[in-house]
């Protein structure tokens, strides 16, 4: 067992003569026993990432590491990692003890009876066990799903890949194979890079999660670090659901002024912002105060343009006037009808600062508990 | 109450709804199957007449009791026999050969990514628009200049088979030059047919799954084993396809056997040129002809009919 580690690692493509930067210049170390969560939009570079590390892309540029071998330059094979699909890529023409037996054939030189036993435990463990003489095509969705997680887990591999594993599932079993795979990959301790561009599974299931956009790392952090503690305006938006609210605004010494609205500062964000002449602030929806009076500080009149009802809470649309819309969450028992005037409070403790033009953060919120700022905290 | 309402009125149909397109439409389709089928029946019934009935006869009456024979299937049978066993070793191993070599070209065109890779394609592609009767002179020269028979003699110099077969008499697999002609003949065919069977398996291993393959060379499975364990198991709907496709089409060639075969007939005939050998010379023979033509045919008939619904699968792109 040992560390998986990305170097500097690069992917180009060649596209007609031009070069493609697939990745770029991405260094991540994953401990042993890590469960790490690459997450990212479409075309990020995730995917091509976790095909380098499985060896069925090359690496351009860099190096890939277990412990302090170097296994860049290995056929998938001797790499001894096991990787899930998204479309699970069972053989078809094979029985799910067929597809679990696979590996082990050509891995290893296991006997017939040692390979019986093993397939057998495993496929128990993960309740298919009477589903052994069946073919994938007999099975359904969520079936063909475990044994594609029972083939990888049956080679104990030292790394695990997986590839948008569950994005085929529907919600519901998504939501239950979510959680077990979890408990799953915390019994096995086996080191494992998950795949995904739905923030919700990143959030839930990494130890730390590595957020992707063009080719380019953005953050490597635990998801409420992530959450809270965004470096840059990209990972603040993509991280949480419904994103969080974005207003461009000029710096005029210790006051923010935009299109909607003017926000003042307090000394120490007006420190944060200095050198910046246009910032972006953000909150998040859940931060913004819906409130009753105007008087308070940092309140703005605003209409309500659309009401979501999701139950636990609402997501209410506000418009300042002029198409500038932001959202806010409300509590699900509290009624707010659409057209209502309602006045938007934008506390000062939970915006957060981003340089506009790079997007670089340039202050987070302010956090009651300093529990973020240790490394080792358990959240 | 007409005559025609009194029978439509037994008969429980509503003649006036009776809709005359569609009367004419299965008229149509009945002639169809009557003009398509008629030369078929005209065979069978000539072939299984004697020479006298057929003279006084139409060929697609059935013959009365006393002009029904079975000898022109004997008479067939005795002139195609060796023949017939002769296409059997030249059209199995042909057909065999160009399905498997058809299947590796693909594997190694479609599922795996090289320099180079599309121009080799449009070679094979190429390679399905020569006409047969461009290489005529070249394939003549060839196999003028290559003596397969003295290349092979040091294997081919024992008895390979003996054996009484029921309805063929006694068989004999020995050294004969004229296997030299037929190994010919099986190199031809099974390059002229690779360049379509690779085409066929082309397009079928592009809807392979990548993962899947992926998945196995994960698994640890280098490109040979993913070919025998994963993708030679998923391409038997395409094989019944080619192996169809490739016998009927070396069963039924007469062209390379005419050019390849020393002077055209001989032991090494193949079962069309036999056929020849029914016509009788001054006076024709029609029934032993239509017989042999029937004889010649069959087992291509057995082909279909043992692997049909594979064909039909293979056709329909279902793995």
């Amino acid at each position: 067992m040992a560390d998986l580690t990305l170097d500097h690692v690069s992917k180009f493509f060649d596209d007609g003569g031009s070069k493609v930067v697939a990745v770029d210049d991405a260094s991540v170390t994953i401990e042993d026993g890590e469960f790490l969560v690459l997450v990212g939009p479409s075309g990020c570079g995730k995917s091509t990432t976790l095909r380098m590390i499985a060896g069925l892309e090359t690496v351009s540029e860099g190096e890939i590491r277990l412990g302090d071998d170097r296994m860049d330059n290995r056929p998938p094979r001797d790499r001894d990692i096991a990787m899930v699909f998204q479309s699970y890529a069972l053989y078809p023409h094979m029985t799910v003890r067929g597809n679990m037996r696979f590996g082990l054939e050509e891995s290893t030189n296991m006997a017939d009876a040692d390979i019986d036993e093993l397939v057998e435990e495993t496929s128990s463990m993960l309740g298919i066990g009477d589903l052994l003489d069946r073919k994938p095509g007999e099975l359904s969705g969520g079936q063909q799903q475990r044994v594609a997680l029972g083939r990888a887990i049956v080679r104990d591999p030292e790394v695990f890949l997986m590839d948008e594993p569950l994005s085929n599932l529907d919600a519901k079993l998504r939501s239950q194979m979510r959680t077990e795979l979890q408990r799953l990959q915390e019994d096995l301790g086996v080191t494992t890079v998950y795949v995904t561009h739905d923030q919700t599974e990143a959030m839930t299931m990494g130890d730390r999660i590595a957020i992707l956009n063009d080719g380019e790392l953005q953050q490597v952090a635990t998801p409420l670090e992530a959450y809270h503690r965004p470096a840059n305006r990209f990972v603040a938006g993509f991280i949480g659901e419904p994103s969080m609210n974005f207003f461009e605004m000029d710096v005029q010494g210790d006051e923010l002024v935009g299109d909607a609205f003017s926000y003042d500062l307090s000394a120490k964000s007006a420190e944060a912002v200095e050198g910046s002449e246009r910032v972006t602030l953000g909150i998040r929806p859940e931060d913004v105060e819906v409130i009753g009076d105007a008087a308070a500080d940092h309140a703005y009149e605003t209409t309500v343009d659309v009401v979501e009802p999701m139950g636990n809470e609402n997501a209410v649309y506000l418009d300042l006037g002029g198409e500038r819309r932001f959202v806010a969450t409300v509590g699900g028992m509290r009624r707010v009808e659409a057209g209502e005037s309602v006045v938007a409070r934008i506390p000062e403790d939970a915006v957060h600062l981003f340089d506009a033009t790079t997007g670089e953060t340039l202050q987070n919120r302010s956090l009651e508990s300093a529990d973020l700022d240790a490394p080792e905290a358990n959240l | 109450m007409s005559v025609r309402d009194d029978l439509a009125e037994r008969v429980g149909v509503d003649l006036e709804a009776v809709d005359p397109l569609r009367v004419a439409l299965y008229a149509t389709l009945v002639g169809l199957v009557a003009f398509y089928l008629s030369p078929l029946e005209s065979g069978l019934m000539t072939a299984l007449k004697t020479e006298a009935e057929f003279a006084t006869s139409p060929p697609f009456v059935p013959p009365t009791v006393e002009g029904f024979t079975l000898e022109p299937f004997g008479v067939a049978l005795d002139t195609l026999s060796s023949a017939i066993l002769n296409s059997i070793m030249l059209a199995v191993p042909a057909t065999v050969l160009s399905a498997l070599f058809g299947s590796f070209a693909a594997y190694g065109l479609t599922n795996f990514e090289w320099r180079g890779q599309l121009g080799v394609v449009a070679l094979f592609i190429a390679g399905i628009f020569i006409p047969y009767q461009a290489v005529l002179i070249p394939l003549s020269r060839l196999w003028a200049i290559v003596d397969t028979q003295s290349l092979l003699a040091p294997v081919l110099d024992i008895t390979v088979f003996s054996a009484q077969v029921p309805v063929l008499g006694t068989v004999e697999l020995a050294t004969h030059p004229h296997y030299a002609s037929i190994i010919n003949l099986i190199i031809t065919h099974t390059a002229y047919g690779i360049p379509i069977t690779t085409l066929l398996f082309r397009g079928y291993y592009k809807k392979l799954s990548t993962e899947m393959l992926e998945a196995a060379r994960l698994d640890g499975a280098g490109a040979f084993t993913v070919y025998r364990r994963i993708v030679l198991p998923l391409s038997m709907p395409m094989f019944a396809v080619t192996l169809i496709y490739q016998f009927t089409q070396v069963w039924n060639d007469l062209l390379f056997a005419l050019i390849i075969i020393p002077s055209g007939s001989g032991p090494a005939a193949v079962a069309t040129i036999a056929l020849n050998e029914l016509t009788g010379g001054i006076i024709q023979t029609f029934n032993t002809q239509m017989a042999g033509a029937f004889v010649a045919a069959l087992p291509t008939l057995l082909v279909y009919v043992l692997f049909g619904d594979k064909f039909a699968k293979g056709v329909a792109g279902n793995t």
